[in-house]
């Protein structure tokens, strides 16, 4: 589902750091199962050198299992790990050379927060002196300083967090291993890891895989992201690709927000066009989907067009094709609910000074600019 | 805007409560505790009021009332301090070998996942057998290895050896009692060590492992400095169930062996010597106050260890 | 381009990703040992003892004339001391939760206090001090029995509480225009009747096994009447010890299998088996509501 490669991606990454060292990660077509649960379907990725690509998906997706095959905690079923193009799979995880950080509370409670950081080096063997000198420079890279002799009880979530990623980094892995870091924190520390853990890895231009659920934090954070569903890679690109330019429907649906209108579809025309809101708009290129349970959208007939709230143009008019339900006020952009006839209910984003005169009850118009759009198969209406 | 209102009227909404409905609430702040007065009233006259009023009694003389120190005097001389001697140095045996037992067999299951039959299967015959103490214990071992027991027997026609010939006897502190006291402790220890154990993240072992830590390593610099507390305050516990022991050792020697539990019921049960209850009382005081002592150690490690534990 | 190499990539790598040292740790043979060993030492006995007693001996049990005044005797005390420790605890730990929160800590540690006070020196003191009327009667028994079954009954129903959110199952309900009873009886109860049937059989088993006050109180008891019976006929009483076990065993199977439907979440029937003081519990770590 790439609509982007590897390589150029890899480049402008490597562009974008000035580093030209680096390790690459390769995922062969890793499947794994638990029973009868198919937890990762031929997963294929390439990561290039001083990258930072981000795993997205709903919970059961199968990101996390395989971050856990790079990590060596799991093992795949069949499928390969190549690290600089060497195949790792039979490399126990204590010796991968990958710094990986947890989810949350995976700080040894028994040590302060020096000695944790200290403690991967110490498994390499190195003078204690020195490595309290480096520990103690992470921690002030993660601006943990003066935090130093304090415990992992002692500290908030937030500063758990640094000290573990201060720990992963101290040994200069080859790869940053993220499983979900933040999703155990408040909403405004998680906002300043974000940034935190972005910065440092650009910096130090170290490969990094980054598994979340929260959609905002990958497209935020990541050179590319790939969004995965059950199993398989749904698509894999630069977060604007991605949601400009969604590869399947569950992808458009993901990331971002979109709304559904149903349409008619004309098939035969060539571009194919649909019948949507009163006016005829062209149907965008897309490679149908290979393995989507959904049936394919194939001749004339009912279909759903999916557009972005900002991809509506509305206008106040009297006797318009819809109501305004509500207003949700967002910051700068206000949210408006409207619902058309046929019981159809869209949003659309506007500035929040335009949205102060669309009271619940303006009778609007609301329109498809003559883009090219998104269809999928007609959804059945929730009751 | 709307931020600056909500503050300016939050102070007054605060303090507007005072005032007249100060005394109703401590009222009914007082008739609160209500609820927890059978309970208490019951704790009192079963718990406390026994307590008491051996404690008191341990300081009187037995035949006169008068308050006197001698029946502490001779509870910690001669034959009770033997007695007290001895139920010690078993109290702390039975915990400690019992306990690195209970600890190995509690690791060998606790990597199985949750559903495992083994896993089930141990941890329910440890809930049994640690509950098996007392008297059908002593029938067990005494059909095990008496004179002319099972596994005597197996020993005698495998080595030609008599273990009773050679200063084995079940009758006496050891080794007899000790081996029979493994059989509850060991459970015991599964038990609780089994909290303690699966209370280690998984994410510390594959923290280390990531770092580049071995098994061995592992254990050393994290799992057993995080577990040594827990461990340590189930030794305790160990160390007061084993002294607090009377039943299997009544049952199985008849009185006759110095441990001071056994001790304390021959007083009071005048089959010894008449007239000699507060003795037995100024000893039962003196268990106390150890086992006291060992609880308020076992609260301040248990407190330590639920802080890293968190 | 690069679709094409990842796919030629992975049709030459072999399957066997799974090398030894990248597989989850699996069942070394030591522990094997150690659990044989183990059995070994604790089945061991139980057999001899079966040895010993011959089958014979197990009908015998039912022919001796002592034999079922005692039994009758710790069945009545262990029906009595079961409702009595029912009737204190269930309101008082229910209330506790309820109104007074802050004293669950103290509660704990009053709750351990028959465990670290001697059975033995406990009789002794309840003997010294209980009126004439009391003592007289082997009822007193079941009374010294609820203080001593206290700390199992304390921490299975507050396990049992701690599953639910109990206050706000009981605002609700106070919302909806139950009384108080019914709320009890109706939304509380309910929900801790695993709690409350492991509290029931740890203190069945309990007062079925207690020998140390029967004795000293001069009651016969199931446990005394075996003790004394070995003048008699060594076989009959180990036969009846054995008898004993096996109740206890039954008893305390009874709790795993209800309670692990009930609680199959976080086997809760483990929680009710563990003896009183288990060492700081965990956090709600691997999705346990403890």
């Amino acid at each position: 589902m790439t609509t982007n490669t590897a390589r150029d991606a890899a480049a402008d990454g490597i562009r974008q750091t000035g580093r030209t060292g680096g390790t690459s990660v390769s995922l062969q077509d890793l499947s794994r199962s638990f029973g009868t649960t198919r937890a990762l379907d031929g997963l294929s990725l390439e990561i290039a050198p001083g990258e930072l690509v981000a795993l997205l998906g709903p919970s059961g997706c199968g990101k996390t299992t395989a971050l856990r095959i790079v990590a060596g905690f799991e093992s795949a079923d069949t499928g390969a790990v190549l690290v600089d193009g060497k195949d790792i799979s039979s490399v126990s995880a204590a010796r991968r050379d990958m710094g990986m950080v947890f989810q949350s509370y995976s700080l040894f409670p028994n040590m302060n927060a020096l000695d944790n950081v200290a403690f991967g080096l110490r498994m390499r063997k190195q003078g204690s002196a020195q490595r309290r000198r480096r520990a103690g420079e992470l921690l002030d890279t993660v601006g943990l300083g003066p935090q130093a002799q304090q415990y992992p009880h002692q500290l908030s979530g937030g500063q758990q967090q640094r000290v573990a990623l201060a720990r992963a980094l101290a040994i200069e892995p080859r790869v940053l291993l993220l499983d979900e870091p933040l999703s155990a924190l408040d909403a405004k520390v998680r906002l300043q890891l974000r940034e935190q853990i972005r910065t440092l890895q650009q910096r130090l231009g170290i490969t990094t895989l980054f598994v979340t659920h929260d959609q905002e934090e990958a497209l935020s954070m990541a050179d590319r992201v790939g969004v995965m569903r059950q199993g398989k890679l749904e698509q894999i690109a630069t977060p604007d690709v991605l949601y400009d330019d969604p590869a399947t429907v569950f992808v458009a649906e993901f990331v971002g927000a979109m709304n559904r209108i149903p349409a008619e579809l004309q098939a035969s025309a060539n571009p194919r066009t649909v019948a949507v809101l009163g006016s005829t708009v062209p149907v965008k290129d897309q490679e149908p989907p290979e393995n989507q349970s959904e049936s394919t959208v194939g001749g004339d007939g009912p279909v759903d067009v999916l557009v972005r709230p900002e991809g509506l143009t509305m206008q106040v008019v009297a006797n318009g094709n819809g109501i305004v339900t509500h207003r949700t006020f967002l910051g700068s952009v206000t949210r408006v609910r409207v619902m058309l006839s046929g019981d159809v209910a869209v949003q659309i984003d506007k500035p929040s000074s335009e949205a102060a005169a669309l009271a619940p009850g303006t009778s609007v118009s609301v329109t498809l600019p003559p883009e090219p759009v998104l269809i999928a198969p007609r959804r059945p209406a929730t009751p | 805007m709307a931020e600056s209102t909500a503050q300016a009227v939050a102070p007054e909404v605060l303090t507007s409560g005072a005032g007249p409905r100060r005394v109703s609430t401590s009222l009914r702040r007082g008739l609160k505790w209500l609820g927890v007065v059978p309970f208490g009233v019951y704790v009192a006259l079963g718990l406390l009021a026994p307590f008491v009023a051996i404690a008191i009694a341990a300081f009187k003389n037995s035949s006169t009332g008068a308050l006197t120190l001698s029946n502490f005097n001779t509870a910690l001389h001669g034959t009770y301090l033997l007695g007290l001697r001895t139920s010690l140095v078993l109290s702390i045996a039975a915990a400690i070998l019992p306990g690195i037992f209970g600890l190995l067999i509690a690791y060998a299951i606790f990597t199985a996942k949750r559903g495992n039959v083994l896993r089930q299967v141990v941890i329910t015959a440890s809930g049994v057998f640690a509950n098996f103490g007392g008297v059908p214990l002593a029938f067990l071992f005494i059909a095990t290895l008496s004179t002319t027991g099972i596994v005597t027997g197996w020993i005698k026609d495998l080595s030609g050896v008599d273990i009773w010939n050679h200063g084995f006897t079940l009758y006496s502190a050891y080794p007899g009692l000790f081996v029979v006291y493994m059989y509850f402790q060991i459970p015991l220890m599964v038990l609780v060590i089994l909290p303690a154990l699966e209370g280690l993240r998984p994410a510390w072992r594959e923290a280390a492992e990531n770092m580049g830590a071995g098994t061995w390593q592992y254990w050393r610099y994290v799992g057993g400095p995080v577990l040594l507390p827990s461990f340590l305050g189930c030794l305790l516990l160990l160390f007061g169930s084993a002294f607090a022991a009377y039943a299997t050792a009544e049952a199985l020697t008849g009185g006759t062996v110095a441990l001071t539990p056994i001790q304390i019921g021959a007083l009071l049960n005048g089959n010894v010597v008449a007239g000699q209850e507060n003795l037995g009382y100024a000893l039962g005081v003196i268990m106390v106050v150890i086992i006291a002592i060992v609880m308020i150690i076992y609260t301040i490690i248990q407190r330590r260890a639920a802080k890293w534990l968190r | 381009m690069a679709a094409v190499a990842d796919v030629e990539a992975g049709a030459q790598t072999p399957a066997s990703a799974t090398g030894p040292a990248a597989r989850r740790r699996s069942f070394p043979v030591w522990r094997w040992v150690i659990l044989l060993v183990a059995g070994a030492y604790f089945l061991i006995p139980l057999y001899a003892a079966l040895r010993f007693a011959g089958l014979k001996a197990f009908g015998d049990i039912f022919k001796q004339s002592g034999f079922y005044p005692a039994i009758g005797l710790s069945l009545r005390l262990a029906v009595i001391t079961t409702i009595l420790t029912l009737v204190l605890m269930v309101p008082t730990i229910v209330y506790v939760h309820l109104r007074l929160p802050q004293i669950r800590r103290s509660m704990e540690g009053i709750t351990i206090l028959p465990i670290v006070i001697p059975p033995i020196v406990l009789i002794i003191g309840v003997l010294k001090v209980a009126p004439g009327f009391l003592l007289s009667t082997p009822y007193l028994l079941a009374l010294v029995y609820v203080i001593l079954a206290m700390p199992f009954a304390y921490r299975s129903l507050d396990a049992g509480l701690r599953a639910f959110d109990l206050k706000t199952m009981v605002e609700a309900s106070n919302s909806l225009g139950a009384s108080w009873p019914t709320t009890l009886w109706r939304v509380v109860l309910p929900n801790i009747r695993t709690a409350m049937l492991s509290a029931t059989v740890l203190t069945v088993a309990l007062v079925l096994g207690e020998f140390t006050m029967a004795s000293l109180a001069l009651y016969v008891t199931f446990p005394v009447w075996i003790v004394q019976f070995e003048q008699n006929s060594g076989p009959v009483s180990t036969a009846a010890s054995l008898l004993a076990l096996f109740v206890t065993w039954l008893l305390l199977m009874l709790i795993v299998t209800v309670g692990g439907r009930g609680a199959r979440k976080r086997g809760g029937a483990q929680v009710a088996l563990f003896t009183v003081a288990a060492p700081a519990e965990s956090s709600q770590t691997t999705g346990e509501p403890e």
